[in-house]
C-alpha cells in the first residue's frame, strides 16, 4: 500500500527515461509536435488569457481595497499587481487551467488509445509509441507553456491596469510607474522557469496517467480525473519547491 | 490560404518572445529598442537603494539600478546601474542617493559633468556626491539645531519675565521713564508701520524660495551642509543679541510688549502663523529659510539690528 | 520461423498461460483456436513482444525477442502486420490515413504511390469508398476490414490476425478468408490466425493449435484435427460444426 506511490514514481521515471531516449528520433514525432503545440498552446490561448485578465483585475481591485490610506501612493497598486502577475499568477493560473484542459485531454486521449489497443497497434508496427505520443506532448507543454505564461502575464497586467484606471483606483501612468519602480529583473525569468516546469509537470503526469490506463471506459475516466488532480497537486508542489529554491 | 500549424505555432512563439523581451525591458526601465550603458558608483551608505530603483537625471528617469552589493575589500556599497546610451555621462558627474527610505521611494540622482569632459567608459565609476543622504544629514543635525532654538526662546522668556517684574514694581526706574517713553513709542509705532511693507516683501521672498527649494535640495547637498553650519552661527549670533537685549532694559520693555502683540518686525516673524506652519510642516521649508539666511544674512540681521535701536 | 517456448503468464496473480509451446513454420498459416478467454489474444501479444512472459522465450527468425534491446525489437516488429481483435484503428485519422500510416511512416513512397497502394488495400477488403470516413463512422465489421487493410499494407513477412472474420457476415468472411489465403500463397506470408470460426480454420489454415484454459491442449495439421479423438477438442469442433453446418 505504502509502496504504491513509490512504484508509481518508479514507473513514471521509467516512462520519462524512455521518452528521453526517444528524443533523438525527431522523425517519429515531428508532425505530432506541431499538432500538439497547436492543441496545447494556441487552442488554450483564449481561456488562459480570459482567466489571466480576470485574475489581474481582481488583484488590482483587492490591492486597492486593502491599501486605502492617504499615506500610501496609489502607484503601489502597480508595484504589487505586476510582480504578483509575473511571479505567481501568470504561471499558476495558466497551470491550473491547463491541468484541467490539457491534462484531462491528454489522459483521455492516451487512455482511450490504450484501451482500444491503438498504442499496441503503434508498437506492433515497430513504432516507438512513447516517442510518437508522449514526447511531442511533453515537448509541446515545455515550449508552449512559457508562451501561454507570457500571454497570461501580459493580459493579466493589462487587465489589472485597465480595471485600475477605469475603476478609479489608479491611473495607468501611476500604475506603470509603480510597477517599474519595484521591478526585479529576475521576476520574469523566475516566472518563465516556473511555467516551463509546470508545462513539463502537467503534460508528463497526464501522459503517464493516460499511457498506463487499464480497464476500459471506466479506466479512461479514472485516468482523466487522476491526471487533472495529480497535475494540480504536483503543480502546487513544484510551485513551492521552486519558490523555496530559486527565490 | 490555410495557415499551417507550423506557421501559427511559430508566429505565436515569436509574438510571445517579443512581448517578453519588450515587457521586461520596459519594466526594467530600459529603452525598448536602444541599448544601455552600464556604470558603477561606490557609496558609504546605500540609503535603502535596491535593484530596480530608478536613476534620474534632472528629474527624468533614464535608467535603473541593477545591483547593490557590499564590496568585500573596501567595505563600501557598490552600486551597478544602467542609463540610456544617449545620456553622456562625463568625468565630473556624480551620483547621489535621494528619497525617503521609509516610503521605499529611493532613487539614484545623477548629476552630469561638463559636456566637454571625456565620457566615463562603460562600466566606469561615477563619483558619489557628498551629503549622499541629505535628509539623514538634516535629521542628524536637527537635535542640535533645536537645542539652539530652544536656547534662544529660553532667553526671550527670561527677558520677558524680567521685563514683567520691572513693570510690576511701581517705583522702578522703568515706571518713571514710562511716560517719557510714551512719545518715543509713538514714534516707534510709526517707524514699524512704515517698516511693514518691507516685512511683507521678505515674507513673499521666503515663500518663493520655499517653492523652488525641492530642486535646489538635491543639487545643493553640499551647500545645505554649509547652510546648516551657518544656521549654527546665526543662532549663536542671535543668542548674543539676546544677551545684549536683556541688558537694554527700559525701551525693551515697551518693544517686547509690542512684539507680543504682533506688531513689530520680529513679532511678525514669531507670531505669523503661516510662517510657523511652513517651518513646521516640512524640513524643506526650514531649509529654505536657512538658504535665504545664507544667501543674504544681512537682510535678517539687519532686521534684527532694529533691536539695537533700543 | 516463430517458436514459442514454455511461456507462462499471469495477471495480478491469476495465471492465463501455462507452459505454452508452439512452432510456426515459414510460409505456413497457423490457426490458433480456443474458447473465449482461453488466452489466444494474450499469446498473440507475446509473439510480437507487446507482453513479456513471466517465464519462457519467444524467438522470431532465431532472435529471442524477450532479451533483445527495444530498438532491436522494433526492427523485428517491422516484419509483422497485426490485426487486433478490436481493429485498433487510430481514431484521430480517417480510414485512408489509417491505411496510409504505415506506408508514410516506414517507406519513402511518394504521395501518389501511397495513394495507389492504399486504394489497392482498401479494394482488397472490399471497402474502396470509405477513405474519407473516420473510424467512428464505420461499422464494427468495416473497422475490422480497414484495420486488416492497414495490417497488410506493408506486405509484411508475418501477419497476425486476431479474429479477422468475427462480426462479419458469411459472404464478407469468405472474402477475408480468400484474402488471407492469397497473401499466404502469393507473397509467402507466414500467418497466424486467432479465431474460433472453424469454417475459416478449415478453409485457410495449414495447422491448428487448440488452447484450452491457458494450456496448449492440442497442435497438429488440419487433417489431424479431423482425425483427433480428444474429447475437449471434439467438443469445441462439434460446437462449431453445428454452427456452420458441415
Ligand atoms: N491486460 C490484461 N490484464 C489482466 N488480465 C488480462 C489482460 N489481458 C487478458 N487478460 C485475461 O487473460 C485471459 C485471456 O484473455 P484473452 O484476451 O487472451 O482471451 P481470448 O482467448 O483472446 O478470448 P476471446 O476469444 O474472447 O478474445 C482472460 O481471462 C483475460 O481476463
Ligand atoms: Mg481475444
Amino acid at each position: 500500500m505504502i509502496l504504491n506511490p513509490i512504484r508509481a514514481l518508479g514507473k513514471y521515471s521509467q516512462l520519462l527515461y524512455h521518452a528521453f531516449g526517444a528524443l533523438p528520433e525527431f522523425g517519429t514525432y515531428r508532425v505530432n509536435l506541431w499538432q500538439q503545440m497547436m492543441r496545447i498552446g494556441i487552442d488554450s490561448l483564449p481561456i488562459v488569457m480570459l482567466a489571466a485578465a480576470f485574475s489581474g483585475a481582481v488583484t488590482t481591485v483587492q490591492t486597492a481595497y486593502q491599501l486605502v490610506s492617504p499615506l500610501i501612493p496609489r502607484s503601489i497598486i502597480g508595484s504589487i499587481v505586476v510582480p504578483s502577475m509575473i511571479l505567481e499568477l501568470g504561471a499558476v493560473v495558466t497551470g491550473f487551467i491547463l491541468a484541467g484542459r490539457v491534462g484531462a485531454r491528454i489522459a483521455a486521449e492516451l487512455g482511450t488509445m490504450r484501451v482500444t489497443e491503438q498504442i499496441d497497434a503503434l508498437e506492433a508496427m515497430g513504432l516507438n509509441s512513447i516517442g510518437y505520443l508522449i514526447v511531442p506532448r511533453v515537448l509541446a507543454g515545455i515550449v508552449m507553456f512559457p508562451v501561454l505564461y507570457v500571454a497570461a502575464s501580459f493580459v493579466g497586467i493589462g487587465g489589472g491596469m485597465l480595471v485600475g484606471h477605469f475603476g478609479g483606483f489608479v491611473p495607468i501612468g501611476e500604475f506603470l510607474e509603480g510597477a517599474r519602480e519595484f521591478f526585479q529583473p529576475f521576476d520574469p525569468v523566475f516566472g518563465l522557469i516556473k511555467s516551463l516546469v509546470f508545462g513539463f509537470t502537467i503534460t508528463s503526469i497526464s501522459c503517464f496517467k493516460g499511457y498506463n490506463t487499464s480497464g476500459g471506459a471506466e479506466g479512461v475516466g479514472r485516468s482523466t480525473t487522476q491526471a487533472a488532480v495529480a497535475s494540480c497537486v504536483f503543480l502546487l508542489l513544484a510551485d513551492l519547491v521552486l519558490a523555496a529554491t530559486l527565490l | 490560404m490555410k495557415i499551417s500549424n507550423e506557421l501559427k505555432v511559430g508566429l505565436t512563439i515569436i509574438g510571445a518572445t517579443v512581448i517578453f523581451i519588450l515587457g521586461v525591458r520596459y519594466f526594467e526601465d530600459l529603452p525598448l529598442f536602444a541599448t544601455t550603458y552600464e556604470l558603477k558608483a561606490e557609496f558609504e551608505d546605500a540609503g535603502g537603494l535596491i535593484p530596480g530603483n530608478l536613476v534620474r537625471v534632472s528629474g527624468v528617469s533614464v535608467g535603473s539600478v541593477n545591483s547593490v552589493v557590499i564590496s568585500q575589500e573596501t567595505g563600501k556599497v557598490e552600486i551597478g546601474f544602467h542609463v540610456d546610451r544617449n545620456i553622456i555621462v562625463t568625468e565630473g558627474s556624480y551620483a547621489i542617493v535621494t528619497g525617503i527610505d521609509a516610503l521605499g521611494a529611493v532613487r539614484l540622482d545623477l548629476f552630469l559633468g561638463s559636456p566637454s569632459a571625456p565620457q566615463i567608459p562603460e562600466g566606469g565609476l561615477v563619483d558619489p556626491g557628498k551629503g549622499s543622504d541629505l535628509l539623514g544629514d538634516l535629521s542628524a543635525s536637527a537635535p542640535e539645531m533645536f537645542d539652539k532654538v530652544s536656547g534662544v526662546l529660553d532667553g526671550l522668556d527670561s527677558v520677558l519675565a524680567e521685563a514683567g517684574t520691572m513693570l510690576s514694581q511701581p517705583e522702578s526706574d522703568l515706571r518713571r521713564t514710562m511716560s517719557s517713553m510714551e512719545s518715543a513709542v509713538a514714534e516707534l509705532d510709526a517707524l514699524l508701520a512704515s517698516e511693514r511693507g518691507r516685512v511683507d516683501s521678505i515674507m513673499s521672498n521666503v515663500e518663493s524660495v520655499t517653492g523652488s527649494l525641492d530642486s535646489a535640495m538635491g543639487k545643493d547637498g553640499e551647500k545645505v551642509s554649509q547652510v546648516m553650519n551657518h544656521l549654527g552661527t546665526t543662532l549663536t549670533t542671535l543668542d548674543a543679541e539676546l544677551a545684549r537685549l536683556s541688558s537694554v532694559s527700559d525701551n525693551l520693555n515697551v518693544l517686547l510688549q509690542k512684539l507680543n502683540e504682533g506688531q513689530g518686525t520680529l513679532g511678525l516673524l514669531i507670531n505669523d502663523p503661516t510662517m510657523y506652519h511652513k517651518m513646521d510642516s516640512t524640513l524643506d521649508s526650514i531649509n529654505s529659510l536657512l538658504a535665504d539666511f545664507e544667501s543674504d544674512p544681512a537682510k535678517y540681521l539687519g532686521e534684527m539690528k532694529l533691536v539695537d535701536l533700543f | 520461423m516463430i517458436s514459442v517456448r514454455n511461456i507462462n503468464k499471469s495477471f495480478d496473480g491469476r495465471q492465463v498461460l501455462f507452459d505454452v509451446n508452439l512452432d510456426i513454420q515459414e510460409g505456413h498459416t497457423q490457426a490458433i483456436i480456443g474458447r473465449s478467454g482461453s488466452g489466444k489474444s494474450v499469446l498473440m501479444k507475446h509473439i510480437i513482444g507487446l507482453m513479456q512472459p513471466d517465464s519462457g522465450h519467444i524467438t522470431v527468425d532465431g532472435i529471442d525477442i524477450n532479451i533483445i534491446p527495444y530498438a532491436e525489437l522494433r526492427k523485428v516488429r517491422r516484419n509483422f502486420g497485426v490485426l487486433f481483435q478490436g481493429g485498433a484503428l487510430f481514431d484521430s485519422m480517417d480510414a485512408f490515413e489509417n491505411v496510409a500510416f504505415p506506408l508514410r511512416t516506414f517507406t519513402s513512397k511518394s504521395e501518389s504511390e501511397v495513394r495507389a497502394e492504399v486504394m489497392e488495400c482498401l479494394g482488397m477488403v472490399e471497402l474502396p469508398d470509405v477513405g474519407k470516413k473516420m473510424p467512428s463512422e464505420l461499422s464494427g465489421g468495416m473497422q475490422k476490414r480497414v484495420a486488416l487493410a492497414r495490417a497488410v499494407a506493408l506486405k509484411p513477412r508475418y501477419i497476425l490476425y486476431d479474429e479477422p472474420t468475427s462480426g462479419l457476415d458469411p459472404e464478407t468472411s469468405n472474402t477475408i478468408d480468400e484474402l488471407i489465403k492469397s497473401l499466404a500463397d502469393q507473397l509467402n506470408v507466414t500467418s497466424i490466425v486467432v479465431t474460433h470460426d472453424m469454417h475459416s480454420v478449415l478453409n485457410i489454415a495449414d495447422r491448428a493449435a487448440f488452447i484450452h484454459e491457458g494450456r496448449m491442449h492440442w497442435t497438429g495439421t488440419i487433417e489431424d484435427l479431423h482425425a483427433s479423438d480428444d474429447k475437449v477438442l471434439r467438443r469445441f469442433v462439434k460446437a462449431n460444426e453445428y454452427q456452420i453446418g458441415v
